[in-house]
């Protein structure tokens, strides 16, 4: 397994900064751990009807600092129930960013992103050539490119298995400055 | 060019020469800290055996455990976990600390903050062991790694330095600094880089109160803070310190992502208003709102400077019938200590609830607040649901503001009582 390309719809913009995440189920219903419940819960106050419209492999748009706050996991576990296969932000948090990462769910930092697509639109995320594309309109934006761990935990899909293989005690290959300078994680 | 004091305690637990902003290598924490609770240590004590076949860590001194949430336990459940955690401590030769207080004090009280180190945790407020030079970062779930294999991977950060400078006024605190630094800089200021505070303001600043500005850092986005250590800070942690490492300090001519000038003269007393840490607003602008319940504690705060000033402020006062007043020492040292001068018998004598140290009332776990319900907090955060209800408010002020808001039952000014 490995981190390919997502192509997919915009299913919802959040538009707003300092995004704090819980929003997404509620915060009374943050403690939910069956998914199918999370995911019934999920987008009730932004889009009653977000259930019916989502499919497998639309793409969340996100503002500056999405995630800032004090982010749990059961928002995005309910996303990714709903068939959501990363977000796009202008820039992230990094407490959620290095949540969500290690639940091997991709996420891109492209600065612009607001500018670029419009909800509905069908965007690509190339995680190789590190650019977003709106197919819908004909544009494109650059990301930030994944630092080489973030990129190693992604293509392992999350945490564990990227543990698992580098055998316990042994290293992966980082040599320092193998990340270009430009690369700021996010 | 010359280093930041990350940079450099980076470059020795990589064990590679110099590293620069940017850099990815792979660092061996000098202590991997976690506290006992559902969906991480359960989860890393179960991974470790199941998904890695690790019974036990390889360097048991690098490792340390503190019991300081569910205390004391409610529930079967909760006194569980805690059994497992004393189980898996003892089987692995690890430190546990249980019942002394919440962890990220009490590890710089037993030695973990010391100077040069590199620590991680799964929770960022961890950063205030940054006040004794002490580089210390949340990595939440990635904390994993630590448990099963001798080095983390990491990326150097790049460092945002910011020079306090001026006079703090009488009834502002560290608390406001903060909260000052989210208002003027942003809360995205300085997102994945390390917040590292100097300038002639700093030595103004108690030991006490720079662990309140640094255990906050998340909340400008960055995933710590650090200073460089001063006679006062390295007299605390150098004689604690769990490990001989030579202090480091920042070159004169370090390589900085940004550099702000903050001056701390005109500073008044902020309040945070709900729902989010980016709300910092002038105390004076929210007098008189009524308020239902004070929580004096938190890793952020309910060290001895702040049970003094509450202690000031409710000297021969009372709290307003109905208030409900919770003062929780950060830990039992502090406890102790603040038994001895006699802050205890203030405190106790005007009407204030005081508990044993436990995190369990900053995250709503008891004082649970209902809806319509507003508190005023020194806790970590003010989030919907934080304390309780999602449809009650939290607003974050420093010490002082709790003690006085607590005589009058509304948002008040402490310096008046001062």
């Amino acid at each position: 397994m490995a981190l390919t390309t997502l192509r997919g719809r915009v299913a919802f913009i959040f538009d707003e900064e300092n995004f704090d995440v819980d929003q997404i189920v509620g915060v009374k219903n943050i403690k939910i751990t069956d998914v199918e419940e999370l995911a019934k819960v999920a987008m009730l106050s932004y889009d009653p009807e977000f259930h019916a419209k989502v499919r497998k492999g639309d793409i969340l748009v996100g503002a500056h600092n999405f995630g800032y706050g004090h982010p749990h996991y059961p928002p995005m576990r309910a996303m990714r129930h709903l068939g959501v296969a990363g977000v796009v932000a202008e820039s992230f948090s990094p407490g959620y960013w290095r949540g969500e990462i290690s639940m091997g769910f991709p996420q891109a930092s492209c600065p612009g992103i607001l500018g670029l697509v419009e909800r509905w639109d069908d965007i690509e995320v190339d995680f190789d050539a590190n650019e977003v594309r709106n197919l819908t309109r004909g544009r494109s934006l650059p990301m930030e490119p994944l630092s080489f761990a973030d990129r190693s935990m992604l293509d392992a899909g999350g945490l564990v298995p990227y543990l698992k293989r580098s055998a316990a005690g042994a290293q992966p290959a980082a040599p320092a400055g193998s990340a270009p300078a430009e690369s700021r994680n996010a | 060019m010359g280093y930041t004091i990350t940079e450099k305690i980076l470059a020795r637990v990589s064990g590679q020469g110099p590293v620069k902003a940017g850099d990815e290598v792979m660092a061996k924490p000098d202590f991997v800290i976690a506290y006992d609770f559902p969906g991480y240590t359960d989860v890393y004590f179960k991974q470790m055996k199941e998904d890695f076949g690790i019974d036990r860590v390889s360097e048991p001194d690098r490792y340390a455990i503190f019991i300081d949430h569910m205390v004391p336990a409610t529930t079967p459940k909760e006194e569980e976990l805690h059994i497992g955690t004393r189980q898996w401590c003892a089987e692995n030769g690890v430190a546990l600390y249980e019942r002394r207080g919440i962890g990220h004090q009490v590890a710089a009280e037993v030695g973990y903050a010391t100077p040069g180190a590199f620590v991680v945790h799964f929770d960022g407020h961890i950063s205030q062991l940054g006040t004794f030079g002490t580089l210390a970062m949340g990595i939440r779930r990635n904390l994993l790694e630590a448990f099963v294999r001798e080095r983390i991977s990491i990326k150097v950060p790049q460092t945002v330095r910011v020079n306090l400078r001026g006079t703090l006024r009488k009834g502002v605190m560290a608390r406001d600094v903060f909260h000052h630094l989210v208002r003027t800089l942003g809360p995205a200021s300085c997102r994945f880089q390390v917040l590292e505070l100097g300038g002639p303001a700093l030595s103004q600043i108690s030991t006490e109160g720079l662990q309140t500005i640094t255990g906050l850092a998340m909340f400008t986005g960055a995933i710590t803070a650090i200073v460089n250590p001063d006679a006062e800070r390295l007299a605390y942690a150098l004689p604690r310190a769990k490990k001989a490492i030579e202090p480091v300090y920042s070159d004169p001519d370090a390589e900085y992502a940004a550099v702000h000038d903050v001056d701390l003269t005109d500073l008044e007393p902020l309040v945070v208003i709900p729902p989010t840490p980016a709300n910092s607003r002038n105390l004076s602008d929210f007098l008189g709102l009524e308020i239902n319940a004070g929580y004096l504690g938190s890793c952020a705060s309910g060290r001895l400077e702040d049970l003094r000033v509450a202690a000031k402020v409710l000297q021969g006062r009372q709290v307003k019938p109905g208030f409900q007043l919770n003062v929780v020492p950060t830990s039992q040292e502090i406890m102790a200590a603040a038994g001895r001068e006699g802050l205890i018998s203030t405190l106790a004598e005007a009407g204030a609830f005081i508990s044993s140290p436990s995190c369990d009332y900053c995250f709503g776990r008891i004082a649970t607040m209902t809806a319509n319900q507003r508190a005023v907090s020194t806790g970590t955060l003010n989030v919907r649901g934080r304390m309780g209800s999602p449809d009650s408010e939290i607003y974050l002020c420093n010490a002082a503001t709790v003690a006085a808001t607590a005589i009058e039952g509304a948002i008040a000014d402490p310096r008046k009582y001062l």
